[in-house]
């Protein structure tokens, strides 16, 4: 080892300390603020305190727990489960047949990536309520489910799927369906379960237009109750960063458990 | 003639009868939707005004929703009066006074003129202005954000100031106040953050001035008011007695840890304030400081607020209006128990004889708070905040750092000119 990569060393650890310290710093304060006063996390008190019981009582009495959470989970889980259906066989249709304007069309998709979500709001909230699915699930679930982006995802990991096991499969008698079925998808586990975090995480958090679909207390997402405690003249804090703990449990779970998936999916994949 | 009289009686008797069947069913099915922020405040506030009316009025079932934000309900309302689409709106709504404008500018139709039905002399003037479109009053006038100086007395004390030293004072008096304490104690005037513009909008509104003409152009350049409010703030800033803060929870942390001396914010901060315990009897509050030298200036300022909408398209909008005239414009013993339970200051002035009003708080040393503020509230001068105050805000923000430096004040004027004339188009 020469003297420039030993001089070199210290520095990145220096350098990667400061990234991991920013990073984790938000969740440390979250989880510490989570066993604090009110009136402690406002004068900047940096420690674990002693209120940990209080605020989770305090948030149990406020909120209606397990609804908001039932609520999300109906909703991230169902609204994964479509948008990872229909998306990735876009994605793979895509990327397997061949048509005349193939290649226009998803150009002029990804050109649609570019419109932003509040300028398609309005029209969107008309399709929706003259469909009286205002104020349901469906309506929070059905927008999301072709994601332009996770088609584009599949697409482009589809490229990296051997055309000679599709090739060999349709040899052997296997219908179109049953080649997406029995080989593509088992083949893309490691895809899935990376899209599946991002997905999950998408729904789970979505804020703008569930906010938009969704009326009633007793239909709300967790992101949307625990949000609206901060708009108070005097905020709980300790309450509310309880209640932030807890709306990031499931996408940590869902994370933490994927990635094991998601690793062994590439270790098993095709070579 | 008399022939059809017996039939004619029948027929009448029979109609009566379907009416009032038909009148009755309606009652008994009456609900009230209402949709407000902030659980502890207006939720609290509203539960007890639905419990009161409900006393007398059990047929009608007012729901009380909470669990949205104040942006939430902005967003909502919004999307759906922009997309023509009611269902699912409630009949009553919250909005702070100084968005109120857009909604009655960009929404004609929307909202019912309460003016109409409910006598508007009983409130607070300027809290009427802010709902006032087309010559019609729109709201039902709900908390003040009276503003006075909000001030650690044990830390005027060691400097040698007495609560009387901060009566009837302007801005540059209370700098040198704030300069003698920092000398003597070390701490702090305020904690002042720059990606805000508060303080300015209180100053500006003391001397009854905004941003805009009667006819809603812009007035910034020539503005004495707003130009005497930069030039207070960026002596404040340069007497080196301000604390630095960034955000909400920082600038709050700044006097309620003891760091700096006080704030002067509207009275929904006494809330904020008792949040700590410890420190009752070591607070005071004072009139708000004058403007020096500026015609019209007062020591009565607001900031923030917010008054109850009822929506024309809403179903039960009528025992609305009957369910807000009759306690929210009728009810005394009601201001007093979300006085004492909310600390919220209502505007409807007949309040301010009722038994909480008169009480003193020993928080703030034995005070008469609430006489005060409820005195003061009525002497607020009344403005129109008209439908960018958003964009003139960030306009002046933008400024905020150059004149805390010592910059030119015309300068950043003109600049927030520009800038705003830019975003209003």
């Amino acid at each position: 080892m020469n003297a420039l990569a030993l001089a070199r060393r210290p520095l990145v650890y220096v350098l990667l300390s400061v990234a991991a310290f920013v990073s984790v710093f938000p969740f440390y304060w979250m989880v510490v603020g989570a066993t604090n006063k009110s009136a402690d996390i406002v004068t900047g008190k940096p420690s674990l305190g002693d209120s940990l019981f209080a605020n989770a009582a305090t948030f149990f009495a406020t909120v209606d727990v397990a609804r908001i959470f039932w609520n999300s989970a109906l909703i991230a889980v169902v609204g994964s489960l479509l948008t990872l259906a229909v998306s990735s066989l876009a994605g793979y249709g895509f990327e397997m047949f061949r048509s005349r304007f193939r290649e226009r069309l998803f150009a002029l998709m990804l050109l649609l990536l570019s419109i932003p979500f509040a300028a398609l709001m309005v029209p969107l909230f008309v399709m929706i309520s003259q469909a009286h699915l205002t104020n349901t699930y469906a309506a929070v679930i059905l927008p999301g489910i072709a994601s332009i982006f996770i088609i584009f995802y599949f697409r482009q990991a589809t490229k990296a799927f051997p055309a000679e096991l599709r090739d060999a499969a349709r040899v052997d008698g296997l219908k179109e369906w049953q080649i997406f079925l029995y080989i593509y998808l088992p083949v893309m586990r490691s895809t899935y379960a990376a899209a599946t975090i991002i997905v999950f995480m998408a729904n789970w958090n979505n804020y703008l237009w569930p906010l938009i679909v969704l009326n009633t207390a007793d239909m709300k997402t967790a992101t949307l109750i625990i949000s609206a405690l901060t708009s108070a003249y005097t905020p709980d804090y300790g309450m509310i960063l309880f209640g932030t703990v807890l709306a990031t449990l499931p996408t940590l779970i869902i994370f933490f458990l994927l990635q094991r998936q998601f690793v062994e999916g590439l270790l098993g994949s095709v070579k | 003639m008399n022939r059809f009289a017996p039939w004619r009686r029948a027929l009448g008797i029979a109609v009566a009868g379907i009416s009032m069947i038909t009148a009755s069913a309606a009652l008994a099915a009456t609900t009230v939707n209402v949709w407000c922020w902030d659980t502890n405040f207006n939720g609290a506030a509203m539960r007890e005004a639905a419990a009161r009316y409900n006393r007398d009025h059990p047929d009608v079932t007012i729901n009380i929703d909470v669990s949205m934000s104040q942006d939430d309900i902005r967003q909502k309302l919004q999307t759906q009066l922009l997309a023509n689409n009611t269902q699912g709106l409630p009949d009553i709504v919250l909005i702070q006074d100084d968005v109120a404008q857009k909604y009655l500018q960009s929404f004609p139709g929307a909202f019912v003129p309460l003016g109409d039905s409910i006598d508007m002399s009983q409130f607070a003037q300027y809290k009427v202005a802010a709902a006032t479109h087309d010559g019609k009053a729109y709201s039902l006038p709900f908390d003040s954000g009276v503003t006075g100086l909000f001030y650690r007395t044990d830390y005027l004390d060691q400097a040698g100031y007495k609560a009387a030293d901060l009566q009837d004072i302007d801005w540059d008096k209370l700098i040198d106040i704030g300069k003698t304490v920092k000398a003597k104690t070390g701490h702090n005037l305020f904690g002042l953050d720059l990606n805000g513009d508060g303080l300015i909008r209180i100053m500006m509104q003391s001397a009854g001035a905004w941003y805009f003409n009667k006819d809603g152009s812009l007035n910034i350049v020539d503005n004495a008011p707003l130009k005497a409010a930069l030039t207070a703030y960026g002596k404040i800033w340069q007497a080196d007695i301000v604390k630095p803060v960034s955000g909400w929870t920082d600038f709050t942390g700044a006097f309620t840890s003891g760091d700096t001396v006080g704030t002067v914010d509207g009275a929904w901060m006494v809330g904020t304030i008792k949040s700590k315990p410890d420190q009752s009897g070591k607070w005071g509050v004072a009139p708000t400081p004058k403007l020096a030298g500026v015609d019209g200036a007062t020591h009565y300022s607001n900031e923030g607020g917010s008054s109850w909408y009822v929506l024309s398209s809403g179903p039960g909008k009528d025992a609305a209006i009957d369910f807000l005239k009759t306690i929210w414009a009728g009810d005394k013993d009601f201001y007093q128990k979300i006085l004492v339970g909310q600390g919220a200051v209502g505007t409807w002035l007949a309040a301010r004889d009722g038994e909480a009003y008169k009480s003193s708080d020993e928080f703030f040393g034995g005070q008469p708070v609430w006489a005060n503020f409820s005195d003061w509230l009525a002497k607020i001068p009344g403005v129109d905040y008209g439908t960018f105050t958003a964009e003139v805000d960030a306009a002046v923000v933008a400024q905020l750092p150059a004149i805390a430096k010592g910059g030119s004040v015309d300068d950043a004027l003109k600049a927030i000119n520009d800038q705003a004339q830019q975003q209003m188009q």
